[in-house]
């Protein structure tokens, strides 16, 4: 009994590890043609292009909050107003940083 | 491995510290008299307070250990997990997620979905947060226990397993997140006084910042990159520049800072609006300091411990506090770990009982037609998860939490549900029309995308190609979600009212109707 249960799990592992590769099989030829020239241009790209997008996201936080959104919408709820209250300058004093870090570390 | 035995001011000082931690968590009990004081700290947190417990809670003992070898391998771009990684994703969190969840009253991210979607995509969302933080529990564990106590201080890996399990496990259980909280507050202190003390000292004793760059450079060619943040797409490293900007600052780190429950869960305990984005941004401005005092350490042990190799990397920082430290600094530092160690571990499994609570226990019983739990009831079943789950998370610590490289092992984990959760999120907050079928289509499908890109060879240039993962299963949810929503039938107004941007922001009157909403 337990021979024969040992049998057909180890069929069924057998099985299921074929289906899995042929899965991948397929998969792999659906997306290849879909994901490998991105990764030639991407690859091909020089090193300042990955500079400004890592730059760029931080500068473009601080320009969402700091022009984009409302005054009234970033600051509801402050306990009383003053500039140090104001999380625009607390945006942009965080985000410093990590512009300077980028830009170092290149 | 040579064992370093330790002195007894080291023992004075860690006891010291974990009776402390003990004795702040348990006076916090006599502020639990409810479910809400348990899971959302009476809605009281005031901003520093919330920051304070982000960056505690985020960066755990994994980051100490798992992003300090990270750095021994690949270099200073490990440190992008802190950088691009959070500031951003904090800023959209704070200014786009957060209000909608703290105005909405919910305890969980799972129960915003589930008002905004439908109770399947609340419980599925739920299901997937509960399997993924018992495995960060069961990992956390295992790394303390083993990676650390074991190193460190030569304790049996078993006991010490079960040392830490009984110390956080007791004050989450009686303290719930207001225990957490302020725990969390003392630790950081602790925390950064011992990493900023290790990096001091490594750098003094490599002789520099200016000497330990020329000191890895000229290591080998394989080196040349470890003081680049971003790599070039094509590396075979984990952290390409492209990986880095798409799928974690803009998928990865936005769905963990918007999404995670425990993250969320410290600004819906907020006293005000203000306080919640707030601590968010301080949080971020804290967090950005950490790879500061994790990562270069990792970098030092290049140069300082070049015997310890790239398989056994993850040992990097306890290595380094086992040679260099003298008694009673050691024993500060490794209070420093274990305060990180017992915040993640605290803040996880405070967050899992809230969702098991408010977002399984409750879909069923909903759905069996049953009365919601009691207020008192909540507390007790909230209390008794805390217990389970600290309980089964040490006994399965060691199969789960064994694993190299762990914290690709750990971003792999997330990439597999991160995107589709994040493309639900926000389509659900910014565009009225996305529908329950669309949501529940979107998340479900968006997850199988990412198992098919996770288990397809060949697609990308990196053996783990988890931020790739994240950022198409991202825009594949996106996708599906839109197409699915527009040809299911429009949610009626009523039903969104209060939930998505257009009547949040704008309209006092919505606030008023939510408010009315969540009281009843």
């Amino acid at each position: 009994m337990m021979e024969a249960l040992r049998l057909l799990w180890s069929r069924f592992a057998e099985s299921s590890v074929q289906l899995f590769e042929k899965m991948q099989t397929v998969s792999h030829k659906v997306l290849a043609p879909i994901f490998n020239p991105m990764n030639d241009f991407l690859g091909g790209l020089p090193e300042w292009v990955a500079s400004v997008f890592g730059v760029g996201i931080f500068v473009m936080a601080m320009v969402w909050v700091g022009v984009f959104l409302k005054k009234d919408y970033v600051n509801r709820g402050r306990p009383y107003k003053s500039i140090w209250t104001d999380l625009r300058l607390w945006t942009c004093l965080s985000m410093m940083p990590h512009v300077v870090f980028y830009l170092y570390f290149r | 491995m040579e064992i370093v035995g330790l002195h007894p001011v080291d023992i004075v000082i860690i006891g010291v510290y974990m009776a402390g931690t003990l004795l702040l968590g348990l006076y916090c009990t006599r502020y639990v008299g409810n479910a809400e004081d348990f899971f959302v700290a009476g809605k009281a947190l005031p901003f520093w307070a919330i920051g304070f417990s982000i960056v505690v809670s985020d960066i755990g003992a994994t980051d100490f250990v798992a992003v300090a070898g990270a750095a021994y391998r690949n270099g200073v771009s490990a440190a992008n997990f802190d950088w691009m990684g959070s500031m951003p994703a904090m800023v959209i969190a704070a200014f786009l997620f957060v209000p909608y969840f703290w105005r909405s009253g919910v305890f969980t991210i799972p129960e915003f979905l589930g008002r905004r979607y439908n109770s399947a995509v609340q419980f599925i969302n739920a299901s997937i947060w509960v399997v993924f933080l018992f495995m960060m529990l069961a990992v956390m564990q295992w790394l303390t226990a083993d990676k650390l106590m074991h190193t460190v201080l030569g304790w049996n890996t078993y006991v010490a397993l079960w040392v830490v399990a009984a110390v956080t496990g007791i004050y989450t259980f009686s303290g719930g997140l207001t225990a957490v909280v302020f725990t969390d507050v003392v630790q950081l202190v602790v925390m950064y006084v011992g990493g900023f003390g290790l990096l001091a000292l490594s750098l003094w004793e490599v002789g520099g910042w200016s000497a330990l760059q020329s000191k890895i450079l000229a290591l080998g060619p394989e080196y040349q990159d470890h003081f680049k943040l971003l790599l070039p797409h094509n590396t075979t490293g984990p952290f390409p520049w492209t990986g880095i900007v798409f799928g974690l600052g803009l998928v990865l780190a936005v769905a963990y800072m918007s999404g995670n429950q425990v993250i969320v869960q410290r600004t819906l305990g907020a006293r005000t609006e203000w306080d919640a984005k707030g601590g968010m941004l301080f949080g971020g401005f804290m967090k950005s300091m950490i790879p500061l005092m994790v990562a270069l350490p990792g970098l030092c042990a290049l140069v300082l411990v070049p015997a310890l190799g790239p398989e056994d990397a993850d040992r990097a920082v306890p290595e380094m506090i086992r040679i260099m430290l003298p008694a009673g600094l050691r024993g500060l530092m490794f209070a420093a770990l274990f305060a990180a160690l017992m915040s993640s571990i605290s803040g996880a499994l405070n967050s899992v009982a809230t969702m098991f609570l408010t977002d399984i226990v409750g879909q069923v019983r909903k759905w069996a037609k049953k009365a919601p739990l009691s207020e008192r009831m909540g507390l007790h079943v909230g209390r008794a998860m805390t217990a389970f789950l600290i309980i089964s998370s040490a006994v399965f610590a060691e199969p789960i939490g064994n694993q190299d490289q762990l914290y690709v092992y750990i971003q792999t984990l997330l990439s597999f549900f991160q995107g589709p959760v994040l493309a639900i999120l926000l389509l659900g907050i910014i565009w009225p029309r996305a529908t329950g079928y669309g949501g529940l289509a979107g998340l479900v499908l968006g997850v199988a995308s990412a198992f098919v890109l996770n288990y397809t060879p060949g697609l990308f240039p990196q053996k783990d190609p988890f931020l790739f993962m994240a950022w198409w299963s991202f825009v594949f949810a996106l996708i599906v979600v839109v197409v699915v929503s527009l040809l299911t039938k429009r949610e009626p107004a009523e039903k969104l009212r209060g939930l998505v941007w257009s009547s949040v922001v704008v309209d006092e009157e919505a606030q008023k109707a939510l408010g009315e909403r969540v009281s009843s």
